[in-house]
């Protein structure tokens, strides 16, 4: 029997190729994001254990948590009388001071403003140190520094070269060598310069205090006796760690983000694979149908209804382990494709060799396995029930079964109920069912509402003649197979149209309630996107000195814990503010935060039943957890033209925070100034901070949005592989049909068609196809995105905005690369060998 | 793969036949096609007994039940009611599976197209029902089959390379490979040219001579007819007469009669 299976598979090669093609390349998008995301952990680990590896402990000032939403928390510095005290205890062998902080490069006047950080630090040498000199001397007087090997040879550093670090001070330095970090050539995406202590202290205006001391322990002597030695004599102000946990902890930190990309790109895997499954499974449901008179004959020959359905789940179990075979290989290349793809989308991703896992592997061949069993499960099934008596009789074909039909129904209404509920105030949660419900209900009734949606949309095409007419009538004939290929393409189109739809809203609404409630003329913001704002103070002292400039009003970020999760909030000047915002309070007052409270968005509000004048606890990195009255409310919409929910007066941050980085200065220009005139002006006292760009209101509104726009680009870019796997689909069911419409295509061709005509009619199906795919998708991802809007609508305003141009185009592609895929199919048909073509039964 | 006789013991072997000569018999058969107005009645009472070790022919004109009867008496097809007997086992009784593996150890087939599978080779085709039984082929059975049909230079041959009467032959090596208890023909001579339907004819013939094998075949063809030991003659779903060591001058007379009084029943 297995031989048979084997046997027929290998017959049946080239109709299964395109099913081979879609599980390949749904496993290789699986195997590709886990290898990704395995490598840039990797990586990260690497990078984070080389940072640490000469160093047993480290002492540094405790904080209540060390990062929150992938940034590192800033702490204070150590008193120099530290280093002298750990040095003296017994067990350490080497106490090193260490400066670290963030100073920009600017080589040849121009600054150099890589993606990651940053870094200036006090070089140390080995074990200590991780950035070995490779080329000249460690920098041993104030004005030298020593740069690292990747930084220096993309911008044209040289030995000799004078280059400028801007920190807390800026400082002309001359090169005195090139580092290494670890056995690599830098740190990936980052600038490192490398100076004297003395000089680091100097430039992060440290005095002579250290960021931490790191700490080597006596050969005989173990780390963890150690730490806690260190800890009794330094009290609580400080925090003692092992190198490992320092390590764990920051790669954790870098790692939050790539879980999140991790999910993303495994989601989307999984969308590629639910589209290949659905063309599984039509083709395997076209082959047991052509295949009915010779399973017919296998039962009447005395095979059982399970050997036929062991002998079809074999056909799809060889499919689906060669399959997963190749798309695993293709995987590890299409790892080194989505990380280039990636950084094009502005997620940049660490480079560096490619880690695939016997885990991914393993994965990968499972992935592609059970999909395409279980999307052959069905047909395999169909066909163990063909009737022996069938193989002596024509085929006939099946209805539409009841049952069918009456459990889409159940699936739609269920589906339905569920988006109204969400719509009407359910959680968000219950979107999935609505999602789930629709999908099953579409797959299930697919058949029964295909032939009239096909001979609607067919409409126009019947203007095209007979070719055109022929293809409506055999797209209706077959509403199954129809209704599978289509849902596959739309499950695609969907996505794109929901993202479309759900971005453009989202950046809409952030648009409409930044222009609202930001009067200002100008915004100052860093032009690298910290997560916290990255503006020196300086930035704002020099633009309120200035003439042209009646107000200015800054804004900073900040982390706090909330319970288990950790939330941002928003430190402003409640003097200013109101003179370049027009927040709408609807209880309290903004000026009550002088006082030290919180103001809060009024869903927050809500949900949590607080009140002005309750209480809200909220844990710090440095100051722990202090209880905030809340002291007014604000217009949801307002909060977040202000970017977060909850927020402090500035005066209230600089007692909780150790952070001194702005990350607005809203400005409002003299009443009797001209506004290009006064933009100059602040644009020229900024001179010095290379990274503070000047924008109006559209730019800074495009700052907020651009990453919706980021995501928006990757993950449509993503989801082009599902498309392409269902129009795979297209080809692969038309190519099937035409084998079994042979005799009648002949025929067209005996009374008169010509090669054209009967191309034309092959060509029009697919068009057809796409558009009925076209329709439900585009009409399904707007739907869903509309109930989306409703949700996110609770917390802050949101509108829905159909984006026109993006849709026509999703629709315009997809018709159009539906013509491409029946290019081939059509083809075939109209080179059939006419006599042939007749003669087959 | 099962072993039938460990599984369904009682059901699927032949009960020790209380009639000898009987291979199979229908009692009152009756089938229906399709429900209310475009009800067909296929069988119409149908009671028939054939022979064992003899070559029955069933013939009538189009729509006059003798390919379901066919099917019925095969476990192809079930019935509405009445009795089907197979050597003692009421084929009525029995699940789908359990016609399943009767088909696969008592019965063989031969079709008038689309015989065989088309991915394997013709001896593949041969011992298909036996491979599908986990069973090892006799090679003297196949041997002697092979020698008997002139197939041993064609045995690597997919059907897409054999000619239109190789094909029925191996489809008649097929269904004497498991020593069936009866083959059934369904217009075996449909597609094959003259030659070709003689030379299966005497196959079958033989097959009922030296081999003692019961066949029954549908037809058409009263030349083909004239073959068998009795013809057998059914209308509208009713057995019409039957005819004992039949001249195809005497078939085609008893057809032309058939034919006549059926379409005076019509009009």
């Amino acid at each position: 029997m297995w031989r048979l299976t084997l046997r027929s598979t290998l017959a049946r090669r080239a109709r299964l190729a395109l099913t081979v093609v879609a599980v390949v390349l749904g496993v290789a998008f699986v195997t590709g994001s886990l290898v990704l995301t395995d490598t840039s952990t990797r990586l990260l680990d690497d990078q984070f254990r080389t940072a640490t590896a000469g160093t047993d402990l480290t002492v540094r000032d405790a904080v209540a948590f060390d990062s929150a939403m992938g940034v590192e928390v800033a702490r204070d510095p150590l008193p120099e009388t530290t280093v002298r005290r750990v040095a003296a205890l017994p067990g350490v062998s080497a106490a090193r001071p260490l400066v670290r902080g963030e100073g920009l490069l600017e080589v040849a006047g121009r600054p150099v403003v890589p993606r990651g950080a940053s870094v200036l630090a006090s070089w140390e040498p080995a074990p200590v140190g991780a950035f070995p000199v490779r080329t000249g001397r460690a920098p041993a007087a104030a004005d030298e520094v020593v740069v690292d090997e990747d930084t220096a040879r993309a911008h044209g550093v040289r030995l000799g070269d004078t280059v400028t670090v801007r920190a807390v001070e800026t400082a002309r330095l001359r090169v005195v060598g090139l580092a290494g970090f670890g056995d690599r050539s830098g740190l990936p995406d980052s600038t490192v310069a490398l100076v004297d202590l003395a000089t680091a202290q100097r430039l992060l205006r440290l005095g002579t205090g250290v960021s931490e001391v790191a700490v080597v322990a006596a050969p005989d002597v173990a780390a963890g006796d150690l730490r806690q030695r260190i800890g009794q004599a330094l009290g609580a102000e400080v925090e003692v760690a092992t190198s490992q946990d320092i390590a764990a902890a920051g790669a954790k930190a870098a790692r939050a983000q790539l879980d999140m990309i991790r999910v993303m790109l495994l989601a989307l895997a999984a969308a590629a694979l639910l589209v290949g499954a659905f063309l599984i499974g039509n083709t395997f449901s076209i082959v047991v149908t052509q295949r009915a008179r010779e399973l017919a004959l296998l039962r009447a020959a005395g095979a059982t209804g399970g050997q036929v359905l062991r002998s079809i789940l074999g056909e799809a179990l060889l499919v689906g382990v060669a399959a997963a075979g190749l798309g695993a290989v293709l995987g590890v290349g299409a790892a080194a494709a989505m990380r280039r793809l990636a950084g094009a989308f502005g997620v940049p991703l660490p480079d560096g060799g490619l880690v695939v896992t016997p885990r991914t592997l393993l994965v990968a061949a499972v992935v592609g396995v059970l999909v395409t069993v279980l999307a052959a499960a069905g047909p395999a099934r169909r066909a163990a029930r063909v009737a022996p008596v069938a193989a002596l009789r024509r085929a006939t074909a099946a209805g539409t079964g009841r049952t069918r039909t009456g459990l889409g129904l159940l699936a739609t209404v269920t589906g339905g109920a569920a988006a109204g509920l969400v719509a009407t105030g359910a959680p968000v949660t219950l979107l999935a069912v609505a999602a789930t419900g629709a999908l099953l209900g579409l797959a299930l009734l697919g058949p029964a509402l295909a032939p009239p949606l096909v001979r609607l949309l067919g409409r126009p095409l019947r203007l095209a003649g007979t070719p055109g007419r022929l293809a409506v009538e055999a797209a209706a004939r077959t509403p199954a197979r129809t209704a599978a290929t289509a849902l596959a393409l739309a499950l695609g189109l969907a996505l794109i149209s929901y993202l479309a739809v759900l971005g453009t809203s989202v950046k809409n609404s952030i648009r409409d309630s930044y222009a609202e409630v930001v009067t200002a003329d100008l915004v100052v913001e860093s032009a690298r996107g910290e997560m916290l704002g990255g503006l020196a103070p300086e930035v704002h002292e020099r633009i309120a000195g200035l003439p042209e400039v009646a107000v200015t009003s800054r804004i900073r970020y900040g982390h706090w814990r909330d319970g288990e999760q950790v939330s941002a909030l928003t430190a402003v000047d409640p003097a200013t503010l109101p003179r370049v915002a027009a927040l709408r309070m609807t209880a309290g007052s903004l000026d009550a935060l002088r006082g030290g409270g919180v103001v809060l968005a009024e869903h927050v509000a809500r949900q949590r039943g607080l009140r002005v004048g309750d209480d809200l606890p909220m844990t710090f990195s440095h100051t722990g957890t202090r209880r905030l009255p809340v002291v007014g409310l604000l217009r949801d919409s307002d909060a977040r033209a202000l970017a977060t929910d909850h927020i402090i007066a500035l005066d209230t941050f600089a007692t909780l925070y150790r952070e001194r980085a702005d990350a607005s200065v809203l400005v409002r220009l003299a009443p009797d100034t001209d506004p290009a005139v006064a933009r100059r002006a602040v644009t020229a006292a900024l001179a010095d901070t290379p990274t503070a760009d000047v924008r109006d209101q559209a730019a800074a509104v495009a700052g907020r949005t651009g990453m919706v726009d980021q995501v928006l680009g990757l993950v449509t870019a993503l989801l082009m592989l599902a498309v392409l796997i269902a129009l795979l689909g297209i080809t692969n069911t038309l190519a099937l049909s035409i084998t079994e419409r042979t005799a009648e295509l002949g025929l067209l061709r005996a009374v008169g068609a010509s090669r054209r005509q009967v191309g034309w009619t092959i060509r029009w199906e697919a068009v057809l196809v796409a558009a009925l795919a076209t329709t439900v998708g585009v009409t399904l991802g707007a739907g869903f995105a509309a109930a989306t809007v409703a949700v996110l609508d609770r917390d802050a305003p949101t509108a829905l905005a159909l984006p026109a141009g993006r849709l026509a185009a999703v629709v315009a592609v997809a018709l159009t690369a539906g013509l491409l895929a029946g290019l081939l199919p059509a083809r075939r048909a109209a080179r059939m060998d006419v006599l042939r073509a007749i003669a087959t039964p | 793969m099962t072993n039938r006789t460990a599984v369904l013991p009682s059901v699927t072997d032949p009960i020790p036949a209380a009639e000898p000569d009987v291979a199979a018999r229908t009692r009152a058969v009756v089938k229906t096609y399709g429900r209310g107005a475009t009800a067909v009645r296929a069988l119409d009472g149908v009671s028939v007994t054939i022979a064992r070790g003899r070559f029955t022919a069933v013939m009538g004109p189009s729509g006059s039940g003798k390919s379901t009867l066919l099917h019925a008496l095969a476990g192809l097809d079930t019935v509405d009611s009445g009795e089907v007997l197979l050597g003692g086992t009421d084929l009525a009784r029995l699940g789908e599976r359990q016609r399943t593996l009767l088909r696969r150890d008592r019965v063989g087939f031969v079709f008038q197209s689309f015989n065989l599978v088309p991915t394997l080779t013709a001896r593949e085709n041969i011992l298909l029902p036996l491979t599908l039984a986990g069973r090892r082929p006799d090679p003297e059975r196949l041997d002697h089959l092979v020698a008997t049909l002139g197939l041993a230079d064609r045995l690597r041959h997919r059907p897409g390379e054999l000619s239109g009467g190789q094909q029925q032959r191996v489809a008649v090596a097929r269904a004497l490979i498991t020593r069936p208890e009866i083959v059934f023909a369904d217009e075996p001579t449909g597609n094959l040219d003259s030659q070709s339907a003689r030379a299966l004819l005497g196959f079958l013939r033989r097959a009922a001579d030296e081999l003692g094998q019961t066949v029954v075949m549908v037809t058409h063809d009263p030349h083909a007819a004239a073959y068998a030991d009795r013809v057998l003659f059914l209308a509208d779903g009713r057995v019409d007469g039957e005819l004992a060591d039949p001249t195809a001058a005497a078939v085609l007379d008893r057809m032309a009669r058939l034919t006549r009084s059926t379409d005076e029943e019509g009009a």
